[in-house]
């Protein structure tokens, strides 16, 4: 996974503005953040760096292989 | 959430996949996980209907699209300028696109610097080999300082992260700033731009924006590679600008950015975290850094592939590294920037110019530490040499009242190459600056602008159709065939012309046929197909101007046209949409002005 998991979400929606790939939604029943497109995350962390109480956590990996120019 | 479970790949998909695109590719590479074959294939029995739209108008002297560097110094310059701005992004005020990733910035002080501004543009067109609007090299030069000066009273060296920065001088002025909206089209009324319009990340709104001229600061794009934070920019600046008939420029040049072999997919550890740095002050120091030379190494020995010392020219050999003896050829480095004496600390060598702040005694530079994988950048030419064609200094595209700055404009900065560390962020806020007073001056001889009902209805009809279809292609899907195509190092960083029309084939047939047929049941795929779509386009341009560029120079290598031909090829290449529709190309020689439409 790349963006693994929100924990103590305070429902501030930093995270969900701060994400260029358009990964993280606001679950509008709980009104906490949810990672609903885990694939489109390019582990760029601005989520985490933006969230004002380090509710998120991050692993190095994709979700999906990846296509480089050479392996 | 019940959508999440419409993500993903069939099993029928992804043996389509292996079948036939792929196949141009390295199919066996390309597997996906047991999670993705999972999940069911999507479909659209639920989609979401048009008629759930709000339609909103929105008028303004100047829009500005997009929040990055170029963007914040166009809308702030042109309220200065006396005109009513607003501004819209796809994602955020300084924590979107390639801005928040940037953390060298280039500053040019007369006073200090031990070159003059004309040495300095003399060696950024050597390293450039001519290929370099000097113009707008000598532009960076004159206003960086300022730009720079400008940033440090907003707070903008406080911090590692930028929204609250750049918020400080949008806020003081009352600048409208709509976030969070994709633009997918501008409009062209009686030859000049007159709006642009676009929709909601969050809610189901469809926003039309009236303007009298409008700045493109939507930056570059690539194919969403992996290992570069690249992946919400893909071209939508350009091809909407194309679409209206726009000019557009620079579609041969290559980023050349490695990744990390291990965890090649996240940006944040290829780049070691310098996203939590401070931003720094670059001086004048022209270098000529490629990137393409290391696709090169790992086409001709194969990988393992590790950053170190660069080779010492196409001649030259390197006893610290004896496998560089074995490559031959590759492509040309002007002797004034080969390494002939020691050469320079690890940390230093090869491409990290790009956005980096030097680290004294720190780590690698970004991506460049361990093995190397290639093609993390996919998809992006070198800054500021791809994008809108200008016809002048303020960055006037070929379309009257369109301007673009940063990223967006194929200003030929420092042309197809990178020779001057920090000089991406600045270029970025010294154009926006520029093309935002300029815009701003031109609204004002604009009384008022009018757009027709009917070209609206066109429009919303364009946004809505892969939300309207009831069967067809993951814009996912379409993107992983593109990447199969486009990313392999021997399409776009070692070309040769059969590779180049092989590729060119699977484009085509993903423009003509998979693109009418793109499908979405929600906001994020909304937005998913239509960057699909700019992507496709981008490619058709990227390899119909590699397989006319019959040469090899800067950051555009053809193993079958290896050497610099500057009997043909003292030029830049212009692409534009014939009487016909057709993708039409030109030739426009270094040092010249591309004349409005």
């Amino acid at each position: 996974m790349p963006i693994h998991q929100i924990s103590g979400c305070i429902g501030c929606n930093a995270c969900i503005e701060s994400c260029p790939t358009d990964v993280i939604k606001l679950d509008e029943a709980t009104q906490k953040a949810v990672i609903q497109y885990p694939e489109d995350c390019q582990i760029c962390h601005l989520c985490r760096l933006y969230c004002p109480v380090g509710a998120i956590t991050i692993t190095p990996e994709k979700s999906i292989p990846v296509m480089v120019s050479w392996r | 959430m019940s959508d999440s479970k419409q993500k993903g790949l069939s099993r029928r998909q992804f043996i389509s996949a292996a079948g036939s695109a792929l196949g141009v590719a390295a199919a066996g590479a390309y597997v996906f996980n047991q999670m993705d074959f999972n999940k069911p294939p999507i479909s659209n029995d639920t989609p979401m209907p048009p008629s759930t739209f709000s339609v909103k108008h929105m008028e303004s002297d100047v829009l500005v699209i997009g929040s990055g560097m170029a963007g914040l110094f166009a809308a702030v310059k042109a309220h200065d300028a006396g005109a009513k701005v607003t501004m819209v992004s796809k994602g955020r005020l300084g924590s979107s696109g390639l801005t928040p990733f940037a953390k060298g910035i280039f500053s040019y002080d007369k006073n200090t610097s031990n070159m003059s501004i004309d040495q300095f543009v003399a060696k950024v067109t050597e390293s450039a080999i001519q290929t370099n609007n000097p113009v707008f090299t000598r532009q960076l030069a004159e206003h960086s300082k300022a730009r720079v000066e400008e940033l440090k009273e907003w707070g903008f060296f406080d911090s590692p992260l930028y929204n609250e920065t750049f918020s400080r001088p949008i806020n003081e002025r009352g600048i409208p700033l709509h976030q969070r909206v994709m633009i997918t089209h501008l409009i062209k009324e009686n030859g000049r731009v007159v709006g642009a319009s676009g929709f909601s990340l969050d809610k189901p709104n469809l926003i039309h924006f009236k303007a009298k001229t409008v700045i493109l600061c939507s930056g570059s794009g690539g194919f969403k590679p992996s290992g570069f934070p690249v992946c919400d920019l893909t071209h939508d600046g350009t091809i909407m600008a194309y679409k209206i008939g726009a000019k557009v420029t620079g579609k041969e040049w290559n980023d050349g950015h490695p990744g990390s072999a291990k965890n090649s997919g996240s940006s944040y550890d290829n780049w070691h975290g310098q996203i939590e740095e401070k931003p720094q002050i670059n001086g004048a120091e022209v270098r000529h850094d490629l990137g393409v030379d290391m696709n090169y190494q790992a086409y001709k020995i194969g990988p393992p592939i590790t950053m170190g010392p660069p080779p010492m020219g196409p001649s030259g050999n390197n006893p610290k590294r004896p496998e560089m003896t074995q490559i031959k050829g590759g492509p040309f480095v002007p002797s004034a920037f080969r390494h002939r004496a020691a050469p320079p600390p690890e940390h230093e060598g090869g491409i990290l110019a790009l956005f980096s702040g030097k680290k004294p005694g720190g780590g690698p530079p970004p991506g460049m530490g361990g093995e190397q994988v290639g093609g993390s950048s996919a998809g992006m030419a070198i800054h500021k040499s791809e994008g809108l064609t200008p016809i002048n200094e303020t960055g006037l595209s070929t379309i009257p009242g369109l301007y673009a700055a940063g990223d967006a404009l194929g200003s030929h900065m420092s042309g197809g190459i990178y020779a001057q560390i920090g000089s991406s962020l600045a270029g970025s806020a010294v154009q926006g600056a520029i093309a935002g007073e300029a815009a701003a001056q031109a609204s004002k001889k604009i009384s008022s602008v009018a757009i027709s009902s009917s070209r609206l209805r066109d429009i919303e009809q364009e946004i809505f159709a892969p939300l309207k279809r009831k069967r067809g292609y993951s814009p996912a899907w379409v993107t992983q065939v593109l990447q199969g195509i486009m990313i392999p190092n021997f399409v776009l960083y070692i070309k040769k012309e059969r590779l180049l029309q092989a590729a060119l084939a699977y484009v085509e047939e993903l423009k003509e046929h998979h693109v009418p047929m793109l499908i979405a049941n929600d906001l994020h795929k909304l937005r998913l197909a239509h960057e699909t779509e700019n992507m496709i386009i981008t490619a058709e341009m990227k390899l119909k101007a590699s397989i006319m560029r019959k040469e090899s120079r800067c950051s555009h290598y053809r193993l079958d046209y290896p050497k610099i031909d500057d009997k043909n090829w003292q030029a830049w290449i212009n692409i534009y949409q014939d009487e016909k529709g057709e993708m039409a190309f030109e030739k426009q020689p270094f040092g010249t002005w591309a004349s409005a439409i």
